[in-house]
This record gives C-alpha cells, structure tokens and sequence, in this order.
C-alpha cells in the first residue's frame, strides 16, 4: 500500500480505544474535516503502545507518529497512560540521536467528547509534518564512517591502581571461599596485555586474581547464571552498579552475593591499545607505572597513558569505588562532584540530525549482526529468549539491512531504558567497534533529566523511573497544542 | 485462512465520499482474502444475513466489515460472526465512516485510506486467533461502603431482593449528612421523620450485617471473588453491652467535647451517643476528649454503666468479608470555605455554614430548633445567605456545581420566615439551579410567598461593624449597583467535595476518580452507576453533586446493578485478557510491578520463577505487554505481532 | 543597607509629611535612601490604564537610572508607585514586551532592574520585630489603632507580595512590636474612594465615611496609612464623610511612618504632624501622660 503519491504524508496513530478513539469518533460524528493522511491503529491503553511499535513505524517509513490516550488520572485503567507519559517522553528524547526528528513523533490526550480537540491536533500535526516534508530514511543517507575524534577529559586522575590493596583483597577470599560456589574475578588471558576472567573454586586459584587497568570485564553478567548460589564477586565500581540492577529486579538474592571492592582508578579501551600495538608475536613485557602502561612487543615499546587511553565511560564516572560492598579494601579514590558528557554521547551531539542518520547507517553496514553487545550486557536477562530471534513475537525480520540492525540497537537501549548503569560492556564487546553505548547514555541522560537526577544501579530499594509514575510529573509539561 | 471483506455503504454515509465497490476490488487481490463486497447497510438485518450465508458457503474462517465506528457495532457484528459458527474474536472491523467518510470530502484519498484502513484490519485478523470466555464462580455478597442515604437505599434493596449486605460506615451512626438536616426540599418535610424509618430498616434486616465506626482497609480480589479487609475502629465501649441508654453521657464531666453531628454548633460529652435516633445507638468515646484515655483518671462512665460495657483498652479489630460486589457510597464533605479571608475565614461567630444553620433549625439539635446567633445568643432579624461560596469558584480551585445549594438555601429561607416571622432573608445568587420535579415552584414560594430578597451577584466583603451586626457588600448585577446589608447573621452555602480519603479509597478499590476526587463513572451517560473495575458500582454524591432523590434513585440503580450480577451462578471473564508464555518468563517481575489491577502474581514452574496472570482480575490494559522486554506476557487479541502487523502493513517502504 | 529611593511625586506636595517622616525614620534605622536622580512620574496617571508600554517605559526609566547608579534594591512610599514600578519590571521580562518599550526610551534600558518594594516591607526586612522592639525609645502603649493599607498596597497578590491581599499583617507586626495595641480593622483593604474624589464625590464620602465610621465604633485613636491618596483623602474630607453618613467624625489619619518615628523617640518636629488636618494632638498626649504608658494596653480615659 502507499499513501497518494506527493499530496499524503505516512502517519500511524496509535489510540486508546476509550477516550481518544472516541475522541476521534466524536469529530467524524461532528463533520470535523481533517486532512486524510493519517491513518488510526486502535489500541486498548496507551500503556500498551510499546515505544518499539513507533521506532518500528518511523524505521519502516513513517513519516510520523501520533500516540494518543485518556488525560491523565481519566485512564480507563487507573493509571495506564501515567506509564506512557514516562515511557512516550524518553522515546521523544531517544530518537533525534538515532537521526530522526523528535518532531516526528507527538503523543498527547483526547477525551472522547473532545471531538474539536483531536480535529486540532490532528491537523496540526499533519500541518506539522508537511512543513518538514517526507522522513529522510536511513538507507537513502549517504553512509558516514568517518568522524572526528572524541574529547577525552577525565572527572579525576584515572591510573593503574597497582598500589592497591590487592593482598588483603586475596586474604580475604581465602578466608570466605568455603561457604561459597565460586569468586568471580580477573586473570591473565592470553598475555600480560590481556586479561579474562577467573572463576575462583580452590584456594590455589586465588594466585590468578589480577587487578588493574586491563580487568576489562564485567563479571556481574554471570551472576544471574549462578542464582540460588552463593557466589562472590570482586568488582570495579562501575560493576558493582550491575549488581545493584540485578538486585533491584530480583533476578540475584542479596543473601547469595558476597562482593568484593577495591576502588578502579580506570581501565583501558583495548580496542585502541590492539589497534596501536597492531600485530606482534611476542609479548615481551608490560610495565605499570602509576599513569599508565608501556607494552613491549616483538621489541618495541608502546606507552599506553591512562588518560588518552582509558574507555570512555571512564572520563566521566562518578563511582570508582563500589556503591554497594560487603568487603572493601584500599583507599576510596576522591572524585570531583561534575558531571560531563560521556565521550561518544558527545560525538552524537556534535553532529546534525542528517549527519546522525549517515553515521549510523555507515556503523550499521558494518555491524555483523553477531550479537556480542548482547551477550555482554548484564541486564541483558532475556538470555535465550531475546525477541530479536522470535518468530512469537516477531519484532525483527532475519534480513542483513542497516534498517533492521539499527532496530535492533533500539531494542537494546530502550529495553534499558532506566535501567542501564553504563558499564559499556555492548560496546566493548562489539568486535567492529561500534560506538553504540552512546544509545544507551542518551537514554540515562533523559531519565536523569526527568525523573530528579535518577541514576540505574545506585540503590537496590529504588523503583526504576519506567516502572513507576507521579500523577503530576515535575518535568514532563504537556506541550500544547495551540 | 479464508476472509470474508464487507464495505458497508451505511446508505450515502460512506459511499457518498468512499467508492465502496472498488475499496472491494481492491481487497480482494490482498493474501487470504476470498471475498469481498460492499452491501448498503451490513448492520441491517439481511446485511448480518448476507454475512452469515457467506461464511457458509465461502467457509470463510474469518470477517472484516468496514462500516463505522466498532464502539458502535463490533458487539454487534461479533455475535453474526457467532451465529454463523465462527468464533467471535475472528472478526475485525476497520472504521471507514467516522475516521473516513465523515471527516473529509475527497474521494481519491477517502478511497485510498479506506483500503489501507481495510488492509490494516485484514493484516490484524491473519494474526487472530478463537479466544473463549473462561467461568467462574460469585459470592453472592455485597460491601456498601458508606451508610447515606444512597447507601441506606442501595443496601436495603439488596437486603431485599435476598442478598446479604456488608454494611461499613465510618461514623458512630448511619444516616450521613440527610440526619443532620432539619427539613427537605421541595417538601419542607422533616428529614428525620423520613429517614428515620429507613434507618431502622437498616438495623433490623436479617440480611444486613451493619459496620459503624469502620472504615475499609484493603480490598483484593476481583468481580464475584473481592475480599475486603474492614477495620472496626475502637469506640472503647462492648456495642454487644451497651444497651444505648445514655446514663454515661449524662454524667460524663467532660462537657466541652466538640459535637461533630452538630457540625461544631454546640459541644457534647466525650462519651456520647450522636442523635436520639441513631443506628446502632450505641455509646462512644471521643479518646482525645476522655479524661480517662487522656489524663488517666474518671472513670465516671464505668461506674455508671448498668451493663459495664465501657472498654477504655479496646483497640481497632480488623475483620475480613468475603463478597462478590462493592457499592461506593462514600458521599461528600464541604469545602474548606476559611479560604475566604473576605469572609472572615472563620473568624466571625455570626458566619455559619448552611449545614451548622440546619443543625440550629432542627429541633434536635444544640439549641432544639430555635435559631439563635452563635456569638450572643439573640434571635437574628436579619439573614443574609449566600451560594456559591466554594462552588463554580476557579480561583479556589472548585470550578464545578454542587448542585442542591440553590434549593436548600431556598428551604433556609422558607424556613427562617417559619421560625421567625419578623425576619428578613436576603439570598446573594449567581444562577438559580432548579431543574427538579417541582424545584423551581419551590425557589419561586421563597421569593413570593416568604418575600426572600433574591441579589443576583456575589458578596465581595462580610465584616463586624462594631455594633454588633455583620456588614455584608455585594453587588447587584441587575441593577448594576453596589448593595450593603446590615446582618444579625450570614449563612455560606458552602460547596461539597468528595469526602475526605475518597482517593485513597478509590485506589484500594482501583476505580478512578477525577481532580476533585469524586469518583469516575465507567460512561458519563450510558454506564452512570458502574465504574472501570468490574464488581464495583457507585451511589449518590461520591461519584457527583446530587440531591436525595438522586442519590437515591443512584442507591437503587446500584442494587439493581448487584442484583443483576447475582442473577448468574457463574461470571465470565472476557478473554482478551493477558497471557503468560511460560518458557519465555524469566520471573524479572516488571510486569507485576507496574500492572495496575494487581492482576499478576508469582508462580513457580518446573521449580523456576514465573509470574501468572489471574485471568479474573486482569482489565486488559496491555501495560505488562509493552513492559516485558522478552514479549513473554501478550496481551489476546492485541498481541505485539497484531500491532506489529498493522504497523507493517501501513509502512514498509 | 543602601538603597535607592523613588519617592514619587505625592511625597513633594500634598504627602510631605509621609516623605519627611520616612526620611527620619529610615536615616535612624541605618538605612541610607539615595534618591533616584532626576526621576520622573511612574505613570500611575491615566497612562497605565490607556498604554502598558508608555506606562512601562516611563517606569523604565526611573530604574534604569536606578540600576545604573548599582542599586539592587528600591523602596518607594507610595503603594501606586510600588505597582506600577513593580508592574513595569515584571512584564519587561517579556522579550518582545522590552523591546517595544525600549524603542521609547532614549537608549535601551538595563537588562536587571533593582527590586522593588515599599518602604513598610523595605523597614521589615531591614530588622524584625523583636529588634524594631529593641530600637523603640517611646512606647506606643496605650494606643489603640486600626491599620488601614487601602486597597492598591496588597493588590494583586502576585504583584504585590504582601502575603494574604485580603488580609496583611505587616503593618500590625511593626506597630505591635512599638507597643500599639491593633485592632482587627476588617476594612483594612477596602477602597476609601480617593481615585474618584473630584468625579463622584458622593460615593467617595461614602467609602470613606465607612472606613472612618468603623474606626470610629471600634474606638481608635487613630487610622494608620501607607498611602499618599488614602491618607489625603480620610483626612481632608472627614467633615464631607461625616455629611454623608450625617455624623461628625475626630479620626486622626497618620502615616505609619510617623507613628514609627514616635516610637524611635525622633523629634516630633521631623514627623511632620503638623501637616495633618485633623491633629493628632489628643493622640500625642495620650503618648505623654506616663499614666497611659504604664497601663495596660487599650484602655480608654
């Protein structure tokens, strides 16, 4: 189907079926002409409009989408479209960075005697859209791979915490291990350069634990594997944030987790280090020095400095040391209080709406569809249950076009949204190296923005922003319709 | 699949800027569509029959009809579907007159939308499936929630067509505001002489189990199954002692307790029984007025009571019911109205809410009917009343009605010039609102038999001239001029709201309610007693201004309402409710978290957390649907892959 | 605490005595009034009701020159000067509103104004009641007042900050902590008629003749005022009220000023009492008859 060549625009709305169906019911039963390019998908709430259904339309071609439903507190169902406001408001704030014009998509609320009400914001939207003209689609952006560098500026001295307590941390697990499955952990992988993690059983394993700059993983993604266990985990404070998420949706016991802290005074992208070290046989040797690393391969000696090299959820973090802890060891590092925007966030926001679209249509030519992002992510809990490979519910077809991989990517980071702590673990993993946390940190932007400086993983009592609602939301203003 | 597409015409309605016949054509070159034509009126009777005949012979397993709105005829065309052997979920309907035909006048694009719109509906009925209605057993019980008049009414018709009622009031006694009034409009007949029989209606019917001083805690449950925690507050005296004889109250020695039944118009004992006619009359202590529960010494009541029936360490008791429907009948309080600083905010003695003028007409009460000023004592000669204060007022926040204001402050006046022949009443009005059975003949007796002076306008300024008399400054927006009383006393006809904790309530209940907290109707004019939540219906003023016919007429709506419920041994539930895929569950719990009904619960399977939906309780929101990132909860007949089916139909560049 | 000083164009003709008498008071209360240079009228003529922008722009001016002399506060007596100063600044903060009254004035005006705010708050905010208590070298005991602020001091709310418009407190607290006894004066915002003194006569004897009346019955010595146009008109037409409501009215109709300036023990001569029309002689010696003084409050000889 396709709507009348040059004189209709593509515009799905998504309506409750109580109010703003009838709403708009009311205007036909009123004579109301409207212009005829939208077209109505009934709904029961507009709690039921999942975000992904108009990340679909707008992806697919939609040159706009309207969601409408019952006033606030009119909700057939209590308290349905309170959700949605939250939900429809970090959507809004989510798709410029995807490259697509948040004037593109509007919800508001229509009674169902408000007949006059939805004949005006129907034409003023469509009047909105005209004034923009049909939606730039992805495939038809010139594909932009190459992009300007990011700023790397550090809230605090990141280093290679090789002063720290790591001695007294071994005792202790020592000490603990009896009571428990396992210690999850770091240890060297395939060279000094690299490390895995360990999974500590015996008391000899404890030798293995590493600490330091290359303790790149986040153990907290095996945690839910071992429920019902009791399990210890040493972590970075950025881990420790997983662990809090994963404690506040019930998927780890409390009583089950021993954590183990020491204060991270940063940790390196090692995407940039294998690129700069290139290909090398040998691996002569790797020296710490309190600001950074000097890896010796085949003979050459390369100079890894903290502060150029450090991953960019580094530069900005606020948690070096653990928010939540049962054994703390070392001196906590001091943070300046700031906040600065996360590096590849800061990319995106340099850019142009079209530009964005280029940009990730070129990243989206590259991604390989492998699915490491996932598998890393620690609050990625549907395991083998992902939609992106379900025929029941189908979100995704199988095709290898940038449409349904950047699709995917809005899967990922809404189904995150309030809830990602920004460990960057997607990002890391990705083997093509994708910037695409700054999906994600958008998302955490908005929700900080919006719901009094929330922050995912800081408190496992809190109830995650999205999964909640204020009758009155502070910052969420109806914008109007005039 | 085999579908059936019918383009209704609806006479000129649609075809007149639709071309019905080739949306037809068109459909039927989509996937799965078999048949399609464009009949002049598919709701008609021989249009339901051609539907039938044609799932016959075409074995069509499936119908799309195009026509109007499905609010208006998707039941309708539901049950055709049904009668011709189909299940009635496969069925899908696209709204081509009020979002099509009506709203515009160009037949290119109207056609065009039209088919998409019948696309949309097609694509969503390939992903349908027979959905059937699963039964449950009723507890055939009710919970009144409030023992006004409308709930007296509701309750006692219930009671009467055999069900047993639940009875909770909050106060000591039933009767709520219509006991305090002295008489009724348009009658002037005495409030308490014909709600008194009602009462002890009340008290005596075998199937009404009664709750005074009790309050509703929680409820649970759903339509047919709701369990309801109540609980019984401590009135420091054995009810199943306490004969009601009052010997407590006349020798209690704390005197100054304020009387809540006369509207802080006199003071009481703090053990007190409300009013001579009160049900259950029955004893209570006010415990922040009891000397022996403040100070720890009297006792005077105990040693006194002929049955020992005083308890000064009772404590609240929770008790559970078991019912299968709830009335709310929960009524109104009046508005703060000391937000009126021009009115003295309360200071001024000689400035009374209407409901404290009853309380001094009625021979009950503090002064035994002789209308008194509260300051001095002396009769007043001079009666300024003035409406509206607190109603149709947006800069406090009351933007609305209360509706019986006009009338009784008519009766007031009546009734003064009764007590009072001497006296002069003046009435500052903004509308005179007596659209009532006999209404306006009444306000126009107090105008021209009683010579009530009726002052179009509103007061501006009430204050002590310092001789003893009250200046009252209006305006006269007839004449257009300024007008000065001198008054002995002014009387607010203070507007309602919904009575205090009336949200709360509705949230236990899970109905909603609107800004002012009055609860919601499920339809403002076709569903006026029920509400959102099944089970649950609604008399008298909690769901809006009305008076007591109203509130009455709503009261027995209500029982009809229970009793038509009751009239099935079994309920069905509708089955377009959610539904759990238990293998894709990983028990994360954000749909439990987040569903609005309650309706989810934890289960466990094959020793793995899950979560289950109780397929009684669940309204049919979709919320868990779009919550759960794994798309394990689907909500029936809106399933993600429906709407994702729509959504691709309309775009897929 | 510098501030600058509107005074406005009553304070130098018929309300000198409220001008002389707020001088005194705030030089022996530290606070140093540094009177705008070369002000003009605040446009509370005609103008406000005929052209918001004229009416802003002549405003503008004052607090332009305000604003560039450093001053972050302004305090005026006059109660319609305070609303049109007050009025003006509010609605400059409207861009488009700014420019257009900027295109009136000879060069734009500055970007942040001085707040505005009436003597009475400006003396409240300098010291509280109890330190105004310390200050008092001449008790006010003894005297019986009605606090009158008329009805532009309060109004609108918003604009005005008085608290509750239908019911300040203000003054009451600063006279209270004097030692003055204040009545509850139910007509303290009602309007006395001033604005219609030459058109309607009649109706402005009669809202004065309702103000003086209640004083009268509530037993006051005096009516206390903040406004230039009040104070004129209960004092001077007390004989015309009287008429109207055919009684004789004796109501001495001081600034609060003045009455504040008793109680800081300032020499009589700089209150300007002299001024008034109806004097307040009776008044002043019930201030010196040390009998009163010592009795407790409110009684009458």
């Amino acid at each position: 189907m396709s709507v009348l060549e040059g004189k209709e625009l593509r515009i799905v709305g998504f309506l409750c079926n109580w109010c703003s169906y009838g709403g708009a019911d009311t205007a036909g039963v009123a004579r109301a002409t409207q212009p005829t390019d939208l077209r109505i998908i009934r709904v029961p709430c507009s709690g039921r409009v999942d975000p992904l259904f108009v990340v679909r339309a707008l992806l697919n071609g939609a040159d706009g989408v309207l969601v409408s439903g019952c006033h606030p507190r009119d909700c057939h169902y209590s308290s349905g479209n309170f959700y949605a406001r939250r939900r429809l408001e970090i959507l809004k704030q989510f798709l410029p960075v995807l490259g697509i014009d948040d004037r593109r998509f509007e919800y508001t609320w229509v009674s169902a005697a408000e007949g006059q009400r939805w004949q005006h914001v129907v034409t003023t939207f469509t009047e909105r859209l005209h004034n923009l003209g049909p939606a730039p689609q992805l495939e038809d952006a010139a594909p932009l791979l190459k992009v300007a560098d990011m700023v790397l500026t550090a809230l605090r001295p990141l280093g290679t915490g090789q002063n720290t307590a790591l001695d007294e941390l071994k005792a202790a697990i020592v000490k603990k291990l009896p009571e428990l499955e396992c210690v999850i952990g770091w240890q060297q992988g395939r060279d000094a350069a690299h490390h895995v993690p360990l999974f500590i059983r015996t008391p000899d394993d404890v030798n293995k634990l590493t600490w330091g700059p290359f303790n790149v993983n986040n153990p907290a993604v095996y945690l839910p594997t071992f429920k019902g266990k009791k399990v210890g985990i040493v972590v970075k404070g950025c881990d420790a944030r997983s662990v809090v998420e994963l404690l506040q949706e019930h998927l780890i016991n409390r009583e089950d987790v021993t954590i183990f802290s020491l204060p991270c005074e940063g940790t390196l992208d090692m995407a940039r280090v294998d690129q700069t070290l290139g290909r090398y046989t040998n691996l002569d040797k790797v020296e710490y020095d309190e600001a950074g690393v000097t890896i010796t391969a085949d003979g050459t000696a390369h100079r890894f400095c903290m502060a150029d090299f450090a991953q960019g959820k580094c530069y900005g973090c606020s948690t070096p040391s653990a928010v939540l802890a049962d054994e703390r060891f070392g001196t906590p590092v001091q943070v300046t209080p700031g906040e600065i925007t996360p590096p590849e966030l800061a990319l995106l926001d340099a850019m142009s709406l079209e530009e964005r679209l280029s940009f990730w249509h070129g990243q989206m030519e590259r991604c390989l569809r492998c699915y490491a992002c996932r598998n890393a992510c620690p609050l990625c809990v549907c395991r083998d249950y992902c939609v992106s490979d379900s025929r029941d519910p189908h979100w995704m077809t199988q095709e290898d076009t940038p449409r349904e991989k950047l699709f995917f990517q809005a899967i990922h980071a809404l189904h995150l949204a309030g809830r990602c702590t920004g460990c960057g673990e997607c990002q890391r993993a990705c083997p093509v190296g994708i910037p695409i946390l700054a999906l994600r940190q958008q998302i955490a932007r908005a929700v900080g923005q919006l719901f009094h400086g929330y922050a995912a993983g800081m408190n496992p009592e809190e109830v995650p922003p999205l999964l909640g609602y204020e009758v009155v939301e502070e910052n969420i203003q109806e914008r109007d319709w005039k | 699949m085999r579908i059936g597409v019918f383009i209704c015409h609806c006479g000129s309605n649609i075809a007149g800027t639709v071309d019905c016949a080739k949306v037809a054509a068109i459909a039927r070159s989509w996937p799965d569509v078999v048949y399609a034509v464009d009949p002049m009126y598919t709701c008609a009777e021989p249009g339901q029959a051609a539907i039938e005949a044609a799932i016959h012979e075409h074995k069509l397993d499936g119908v799309v009809v195009a026509s109007c709105s499905p609010r208006m005829h998707e039941p309708t065309f539901r049950r055709t579907v049904e009668r011709a052997g189909l299940n009635r979920y496969m069925f899908e309907m696209a709204n081509i007159r009020e979002h099509v035909s009506w709203i515009g006048k160009d037949m290119e694009a109207n056609t065009n939308k039209a088919a998409e719109l019948v696309r949309l509906a097609v694509e969503k009925l390939r992903h349908d499936v027979p959905l059937t209605a699963k039964q449950f057993d009723v507890t055939k019980r009710v919970l009144v929630i409030g023992g006004g008049v409308a709930g007296i009414q509701a309750a006692l018709d219930c009671a009467e067509g055999g069900v047993p009622v639940v009875l909770v009031e909050r106060e000591a006694t039933i009767g709520g505001k219509m006991a305090k009034l002295d008489k009724t409009f348009p009658t002037v007949d005495c409030s308490a002489c014909i709600l008194g029989p009602k009462m002890v209606d009340v008290a005596q019917h075998p199937n009404i189990t009664l709750y005074a001083c009790a309050e509703v805690e929680e409820v649970s449950g759903y339509v047919g199954n709701f369990t309801v925690k109540i609980r019984k507050r401590a009135t420091y005296v054995d009810w199943n002692k306490c004969t009601g004889c009052g010997a407590c109250t006349e020798k209690c020695p704390s005197k100054k307790t304020p009387d809540a039944f006369n509207e802080a118009t006199g003071t009481t004992t703090a053990i007190t029984i409300a009013f001579p006619q009160a049900i259950p009359k029955k004893a209570v202590i006010n415990p922040q007025y009891c000397r022996q529960l403040t100070k720890g010494k009297c006792g005077v009541c105990a040693k006194i009571c002929p049955t020992g029936a005083i308890m000064y360490d009772m404590q609240d008791e929770i008790v559970t019911e078991e019912v299968g429907s709830i009335v709310a009948a929960t009524g109104y309080d009046l508005m703060d109205w000391t937000v009126y600083k021009e009115y003295g905010g309360g200071t001024y003695p000689d400035v009374i809410t209407s409901l404290q003028y009853e309380r001094l007409m009625s021979a009950s009460g503090p002064t035994g009917g002789h209308i008194v000023r509260p300051s001095d004592g002396r009769e007043p000669k001079n009666i300024v009343f003035v409406q509206c204060v607190g109603s149709r007022d947006k800069s406090v926040g009351r933007p609305y009605c209360s509706g019986f204001c006009c009338m009784y402050t008519a009766k007031q006046a009546i009734l003064t010039k009764d007590h009072i022949p001497d006296s002069q009443s003046y009435v500052f009005y903004m509308d005179i609102r007596a659209p009532g059975k006999m209404y306006d003949e009444f306000t126009r007796r107090a105008m021209e038999e009683y010579g009530t002076e009726y002052i179009r306008g509103r007061v501006s300024h009430i204050y002590p001239d310092g001789n003893g008399r009250l200046t009252v400054m209006g305006v006269d927006t007839l004449l257009g001029r300024q007008v000065e009383i001198k008054a002995d006393l002014v009387v607010l006809a203070v507007g309602i709201e919904a009575s205090r904790g009336a949200p709360q309530l509705a949230e236990k209940l899970r109905i909603s309610y609107d800004n002012h907290g009055f609860f919601m109707e499920s339809h403002v004019k076709l569903k006026p007693v029920e509400t959102n939540t099944a089970g649950v219906f609604l008399a008298g003023v909690c769901q809006g201004a009305k008076d007591i016919p109203a509130s009455v007429a709503q009261g027995s709506a209500a029982a009809a309402k229970v009793l038509g419920l009751f009239a099935k041994d079994k309920l069905e539930s509708d089955p377009q409710i959610a539904q759990v895929d238990i293998q894709r569950c990983v028990a994360c719990g954000k749909c439990l978290r987040c569903c609005p009904f309650g309706a989810i619960k934890g289960t466990e399977f094959r020793g793995e957390p899950k979560v289950q939906v109780i397929e009684t309780v669940c309204q049919g929101c979709g919320l868990c649907t779009s919550t759960c990132p794994q798309g394990a909860i689907q909500l029936q007949h809106s399933t993600d892959n429906q709407i994702l089916a729509e959504v691709n139909a309309l775009c897929q560049c | 605490m510098n501030v600058a000083y509107y005074p406005g164009c009553s304070a130098k003709g018929s309300s000198k005595d409220y001008e002389i008498s707020t001088q005194a008071v705030c030089r022996a209360l530290n606070i140093t009034l540094e009177e705008i240079p070369g002000w003009n009228c605040c446009g509370s003529t005609p103008a406000h009701a005929v052209d918001t922008e004229l009416s802003a722009a002549l405003c503008a001016r004052n607090l332009d020159i305000a604003a560039s002399q450093g001053a972050k506060l302004l305090l005026t007596p006059c109660p319609s000067c305070l609303s049109n100063l007050r009025a003006a600044s509010q609605r400059m903060e409207k861009p488009e509103f700014r420019q257009r009254v900027n295109e009136l004035l000879d060069t734009p005006a500055a970007e942040t104004f001085p707040e505005v705010l009436s003597v009475m708050q400006g003396i409240a905010m300098q010291l509280d009641k109890e330190n105004l208590a310390l200050r008092v070298k001449k008790t006010l005991k003894g005297l019986r007042l009605a606090a009158y602020y008329g009805c532009l001091m309060s109004r609108p709310a918003d604009r005005m900050r008085f608290e509750d418009p239908e019911n300040p407190q203000l003054m009451e607290d600063l006279l209270t902590a004097c030692g003055a006894e204040m009545v509850d004066f139910p007509l303290k915002t009602a309007c006395c008629g001033a604005a219609f003194g030459i058109p309607e006569r009649a109706m402005t004897a009669r809202n004065s003749g309702r103000i003086l009346e209640l004083a009268a019955r509530l037993d006051v010595d005096a009516v206390i005022t903040a406004c230039p146009l009040c104070q004129m008109n209960l004092d001077l037409r007390q004989t015309q009220a009287g008429r109207a409501l055919n009684t004789r009215f004796h109501m001495p109709v001081v600034y609060f000023t003045q009455m504040l300036g008793l109680a800081l023990g300032l020499p009589r001569k700089q209150l300007g009492l002299n001024k008034l029309a109806v004097s307040a002689d009776k008044l002043l010696g019930k201030l010196d008859d040390p009998r009163l003084a010592d009795a407790e409050g409110g009684q009458q000889s």
